[in-house]
């Protein structure tokens, strides 16, 4: 709520959400599965086989408000709400906490139901009060939001891409076959980019782990370096072709892996522009064709730099000259 | 003849307040000197008509004769007694156990209550402790010093601080704030439920290891005991600016048939010459001794009511124990920091209560805890700062969380909630004692270990607690190892008493551990007790002890990697394509922000509906004039979202100017304000009905974006 301006009193303070117990169709989840540093909760990987997909998780959650700025402060009628959303389905269950005498908090619990969600939900918590003579104006929301993935296993924040190894030519993925000679491809279609290694490519996975003396670990990273950079690249123009822009003319990104690889790449692909700003000009330049193939030296140039390539090629430098010192000596 | 004190010793001591004879005794009642003495060594009883003679001798009362539970005869006047210089020349210029601590009130408190502790009377109450912070001024000033006899103790003080040595110096300071200010600080520390300073004056005792030795270690029940050389009641004197410490004690057991109101005063000085004499290190504050083995030696006395009440020594109620007060409480960190507010030293001593004895202060329906603990702060008699009750579950709720589960045996084996505990066994092998013999077997030991998540508020998570005896907190550690991370925890560890087991192990752990702690009691390690006590091997044990504790945590709290199904993907990759969902990416080199953004927004609704709001902007080092568009938008939710409306007007305030709906900014300048006023006739819904945000776009060439 910074930098936003409301025409009533807001609180300052802002309402803390905790999560203190998940039920999945009715059993515990495991406590592991839950992590109140990160605040996120991974909700794959439950129960034995993946015929058995659970349908309902209950989120009990607790809830701490600024006590006593409310208690000061010229609001009535309170009401705390929890807050589920995923902006992917446009889900939202908005479900109301009760003040618990004894604690202080505010306590309720919320419904998760499988099959309106597709990868992540937002909790949080929003207060509502009654200012003057309009009731159910929002005073204050939690900042940091829990993350419910529904694809994850472990509870982290940050999503990985998925990297897989598999036959190309004799594999399970039928649509690779043509690819048979690329030693790797990346694919952008599905909710997070996948990276394929092609195991018919010899020596490759071993090469990649770089096991064995300093050349064998300065050609691994190298070749490590070269795969991210690809990677960096194919994303960002997948990305890139998502753009739209809605009718007040503000550039909208889809949300999930494309948002964070824009927001990543521009400061390097367009440097100097706020990332709006940077956002409408990448689509003027895709939509007019002015200037697009200059920006292609860039988004190359980036990429590099995200797969920290100008360092791997400057190690492997050292390590082959160290090589050929040592040979000659 | 039934309560109170015997006769016998009772006669003796009114005789001797009266400085009068057995003759002389035997001639005003009429009987013989051989049956006063008969009487007074209890050979034999008077008669009742007798008594009422007695009485008449003494001009007192017979009830006063039959319970004998007070004096008939005042005692001789209150004085001090200052202990000669050696004879031997010999010279002291500070108590050396003053030295060992530092005048901190948190130490002071920390020792006392230990010593309070480990001097529990009924083991089914809890221990009261309370520390009183009480600041005289004016006339009650005056009215202390005079009982206090400050003025025979000047010429002492001033002769003590005038030697130049370290001790000199912090005594003059003392003296001369008093003068300057006006104003004294006592420390008073009470407790309740302790068996209090028992034992004959002189010779071995409670009384006499705490007033009149040094370095006496004088615990009945060594073995469950915290402290074990005698050091901390140093502390109380080290607090003290003038080195002075005044002692009320109503006993457990009764001293010449007395329990209530055993004082005395005790004063630590250097060597020091008054008067043409010189005089040796303590004093005492107490009843000219008429025993002709110490002519002349103040001993503590059976005061009066009024007395303690001047010293500002009377204790509530008569549960037995100790109160001791420090005249000119101080503490050495506050006065470097130039802070001695009381508020400060009250928060002090809290903090310290509850950091070191969360543990006993913890207790169930069914085992209560062992330490009640208080503090409280008065100036002249009146509440400064209100009564505060130390409560662990306010400072340390997950530790008390977990020691109460321990206690109620509610501990579980796997973490499902925020509120469960969970309890593993640490074995400890205690090798044998070099003095069992050969033959002797090691003896194992169950230690307990308890891991509960921490919640928000705890200060510092991620330690393990570990404790023996009383609950006396021992040491506390940062365990590594763990895997990065590990979600927060508090996790305590109980070795010998404190596991709440019976057992031969408890004991022979306890002395083990024990003898493993330096003087501060703070680790366990390789000592010289240990090494000399007990066989080889004891090092290693207690090397292995502490690894096992640490395994045992990580079982609970370690991070378990969830391993693939087949082999993982090659490491470098896998980082390399992180992805936030924020959007930072694995590699968030810190540079400048490149471009012009909005520090501050400020505003109003004016009457009309319209928004009048003032802009506030940093621009970053530009070589070109800036163009910037500020769009306001209305109902915002997140960033660059909401209808977009029109300005009704732009003006420039600071450093910019306006051209049409443009804001120019001039190279080289880095902070520019404007104001603008909304047109109401673009905005969505009615006024004063949604929020508004400001926007910051670079203008293109010609006309602005729409």
């Amino acid at each position: 709520m910074s930098r936003t301006l409301y025409p009533y009193p807001v609180l300052f303070g802002r309402p803390e959400l905790e999560i203190t117990r998940v039920r999945v169709d009715g059993r515990q989840l495991d406590f592991a599965k839950i992590s109140h540093s990160q605040r996120s909760v991974a909700l794959d990987g439950i129960g034995g086989t993946d015929d058995e997909k659970w349908q309902t998780a209950t989120l009990d959650v607790r809830a701490t408000l600024p006590e006593e700025e409310i208690a000061d402060g010229p609001w009535s009628e309170l009401h705390c709400v929890a807050v589920l959303e995923e902006a992917a389905t446009e889900t939202r269950i908005v479900r109301r906490l009760i003040k618990d005498r004894a604690s202080g908090t505010w306590q309720g619990s919320v419904p998760l139901h499988r099959s309106r969600h597709r990868s992540r939900a937002t909790l949080g918590v929003q207060v509502v009060a009654a200012v003057g003579d309009v009731r159910g104006r929002l005073i204050g929301r939690s900042e940091n939001d829990w993350v419910l993935d529904l694809q994850e296993q472990l509870p982290v924040r940050d999503k990985e891409i998925d990297i897989v190894e598999v036959d190309f030519r004799d594999g399970p993925h039928v649509w690779l076959r043509p690819f048979k000679d690329a030693p790797w491809f990346i694919e952008t279609d599905g909710d997070m980019p996948t990276v394929y290694l092609n195991q018919g490519v010899d020596g490759l996975g071993l090469l990649l782990r770089g096991n064995g003396g300093p050349a064998e670990k300065a050609t691994a990273a190298l070749v490590n370096a070269q795969i991210v950079s690809d990677a960096w690249v194919t994303m960002f123009h997948a990305a890139a072709g998502d753009l739209e822009t809605d009718e007040d003319g503000n550039v909208r990104v889809p949300p999930g892996w494309r948002e964070s690889v824009l927001l990543a790449m521009l400061p390097d692909v367009l440097p100097g522009l706020s990332p709006t700003d940077a956002l409408h000009e990448l689509l003027a330049r895709r939509e007019d064709g002015d200037g697009w193939s200059t920006l292609q030296a860039r988004v190359q140039y980036a990429a590099s730099l995200r797969a920290q390539l100008p360092k791997q090629l400057a190690a492997t430098l050292r390590a082959t000259t160290l090589a050929s010192e040592g040979a000659t000596r | 003849m039934e309560p109170g004190e015997e006769f016998g010793p009772w006669l003796g001591r009114q005789l001797q307040r009266q400085n009068l004879t057995q003759a002389g005794l035997a001639a005003k009642v009429g009987v013989t000197r051989a049956a006063v003495s008969a009487w007074i060594t209890g050979r034999a009883q008077p008669r009742p008509e007798t008594i009422r003679q007695i009485a008449e001798a003494f001009g007192t009362d017979l009830t006063t004769v039959y319970t004998r539970v007070e004096d008939a005869v005042p005692a001789h006047a209150v004085t001090w007694y200052h202990r000669p210089a050696h004879a031997d020349g010999g010279r002291e210029f500070g108590n050396p156990a003053a030295f060992a601590f530092d005048a901190d009130l948190g130490v002071l408190a920390r020792e006392a209550t230990q010593n309070s502790l480990d001097e529990q009377h009924d083991p089914t109450h809890p221990v009261r402790v309370r520390f009183t912070l009480h600041e005289l001024t004016g006339e009650q000033l005056a009215n202390f010093l005079d009982a206090l006899q400050w003025n025979s103790l000047k010429a002492h003080y001033h002769a003590a601080a005038s030697s130049g040595q370290k001790v000199s110096r912090a005594l003059a300071d003392g003296l001369r704030e008093l003068e300057s200010s006006g104003s004294l600080l006592l420390l008073r520390v009470d407790d309740y439920n302790a068996n209090g300073l028992t034992g004959p004056e002189y010779g071995d005792g409670r009384f006499a290891a705490v007033v009149r030795r040094q370095l006496d270690n004088h615990k009945v029940d060594k073995q469950r005991a915290g402290g074990s050389y005698g050091l901390g009641k140093a502390t109380l004197w080290a607090a003290s600016r003038f080195g002075l410490v005044l002692i009320n004690s109503t006993l457990s057991e009764p001293h010449e048939g007395r329990t209530a109101r055993r004082v005395i005063g005790r004063l630590d000085l250097p060597w020091r010459q008054v008067g043409g004499e010189a005089f040796a290190g303590p004093a005492w504050f107490g009843e000219p001794d008429s025993d002709r083995e110490f002519p002349g030696v103040s001993r503590s006395w059976w005061a009066v009511e009024k007395e303690t009440a001047d010293l500002h020594l009377e204790r509530e109620g008569d549960a037995p124990g100790t109160t001791f007060l420090v005249v000119g409480a101080q503490d050495a960190a506050a006065l470097a920091a130039g802070d001695d507010g009381l508020q400060a030293m009250h928060d002090k001593l809290c903090d310290s209560l509850s950091e070191n004895f969360w543990a006993a202060m913890t207790g169930t329906a069914d085992v209560p805890p062992l330490l009640q603990a208080s503090v409280r702060t008065l100036r002249n008699g009146k509440e400064l700062i209100p009564e505060t009750h130390v409560s662990p579950d306010e400072r340390q709720p997950a530790l008390a969380r977990a020691l109460r589960a321990h206690l109620n045996g509610t501990t579980v084996e796997e973490i499902t909630s925020l509120t469960d505990v969970v309890s593993r066994t640490v074995p400890l092998t205690v090798p044998p004692l070099r003095s069992e013999g050969r033959g002797a077997q090691p003896v194992t030991h169950e230690a307990v270990l308890l891991v509960t998540p921490a919640v928000d508020n705890d200060l510092r998570p991620n330690e393990m607690v570990s404790m023996r005896g009383n609950r006396m907190k021992i040491s506390v550690r940062r365990p590594r190892d763990l895997g990065v991370g590990v979600e927060p925890f508090q996790a305590v560890l109980l070795a010998g008493f404190a596991t709440g087991r019976t057992g031969s192990d408890v004991g022979v752990a306890e002395t083990f551990l024990r003898a493993s702690e330096p003087p501060e009691h703070d680790r366990w390690e390789y000592t010289e007790e240990l090494a000399t006590a007990y066989v080889r091997g004891a090092r290693r044990r207690l090397d292995e002890f502490r690894a096992a504790a640490d395994a045992a945590l990580r079982s609970v709290v370690g991070i378990r990697a969830a391993a693939p199904a087949d082999g993982s993907p090659p490491e470098l990759l896998r980082k390399l394509l992180q992805l936030a969902p924020g959007g930072s990416g694995p590699a968030p080199r810190r540079r400048g922000r490149g471009h012009p953004v909005i520090d501050d927004i400020d505003g109003s609704v004016d009457e009309s509906g319209a928004w009048v709001l003032s802009v506030r902007i940093a621009v970053p080092q530009q070589d070109d004039a800036c163009r910037l568009v500020a769009v306001p938008h209305i109902g915002v939710d997140r960033a660059d979202s909401g209808a977009r409306v029109r300005w009704r007007e732009l003006t420039a305030m600071e450093n910019c100017a306006v051209d049409g709906d443009v804001v120019v900014v001039a190279p080289g300048v880095r902070s520019a304000a404007f104001t603008g006023i909304t047109d109401v006739d673009s905005h969505p819904v009615a006024p004063g009905m949604a929020s508004v945000s400001v926007s910051l776009r670079k203008a293109e060439e010609g006309s602005t974006r729409s």
